[in-house]
């Protein structure tokens, strides 16, 4: 046991530090998964729906060089 | 990193592809040149050089597609929007094996309708894996997205549309893409985490 509040002090802030950085690898890959992620079973409607398009014809390999 | 042609998944993809347009198959004409025909038949004409541009995807594009790009953007005025339309050329450019499906402004607004919560997510670049459709259909994993239109500015969004490009591409032969992506997604959280320590935010992409 810490015999000394310093010591407490440095555990304290020990947990602390580490309990940041697992808040802020939790943050950063929740933030990065907002904007790149994979298409799983939640987006299979979507999915169906533009390769439906797709292979109806309604939407084809875009042509043009630029956007616009 | 890129894995080596040998995937047991390629010869499905290629297979998919061709499923897509055989209505239009015709008989005594060599494979070769009649995969040729048909991705000149589904290329549409919006531009003013359609033919010619038609003609060059073909000759440049004699692999099988993986993915099926598909672009949703409603216009927004945002620096994703720019960044896109300013970069397009080059992302058709350096991904030409693989079809890109730009949905118009009318239909990205109609598609936007039907998934409200994702408005202002676009620009949106989804990519359907044909190699995992083909394995297991759309209940799986079956591709990736990225929702440009989260990142807010410029820079965000220039390096971000950048790293997808990349990803894409080194991963085009990848056999188990899933985990690939996961492994890509653990190990960035990680490394943003250690560069807040470092004092370093110069990777951050999410703001």
């Amino acid at each position: 046991m810490p015999e000394r509040w310093s010591d407490y002090l440095a555990i304290f802030m020990s947990a602390l530090a580490v309990g940041y950085m697992i808040y802020e690898i939790d943050r950063r890959q929740r933030k990065l998964r907002e904007v790149f992620d994979v298409l799983d079973a939640e987006d299979s409607d979507i999915t169906a729906s533009l390769e439906d398009l797709v292979a109806r014809g309604e939407l084809r390999p875009y042509a043009g060089a630029t956007l616009g | 990193m890129p894995r080596g042609s040998g995937s047991s998944r390629r010869p499905r993809a290629e297979t998919g592809a061709r499923r897509e347009t055989s209505g239009s198959r015709s008989a005594g004409v060599p494979a070769d040149r009649e995969t040729v025909v048909l991705q000149q038949a589904v290329v549409t004409e919006p531009s003013d050089r359609p033919a010619e541009l038609a003609s060059r995807e073909t000759e440049d594009s004699p692999v099988a597609p993986r993915f099926h790009i598909f672009i949703i953007d409603t216009g927004w005025d945002s620096p994703a929007h720019k960044v896109l339309q300013e970069n397009f050329a080059l992302l058709r450019e350096l991904q030409r094996e693989d079809p890109i499906f730009v949905l118009g402004k009318e239909k990205s607004i109609e598609y936007l309708r039907h998934h409200q919560e994702r408005i202002g997510h676009d620009p949106i670049i989804a990519v359907h894996d044909l190699a995992a459709m083909d394995d297991t259909g759309t209940t799986d994993f079956h591709g990736f997205r990225l929702r440009l239109g989260l990142l807010r500015t410029h820079q965000q969004a220039l390096l971000a549309l950048q790293n997808f490009v990349r990803f894409l591409r080194m991963h085009r032969q990848s056999v188990d893409l899933e985990a690939d992506i996961r492994r890509g997604l653990r190990r960035e959280g990680f490394a943003g985490a250690i560069e807040i320590i470092m004092h370093h935010e110069a990777r951050e992409i999410g703001g």
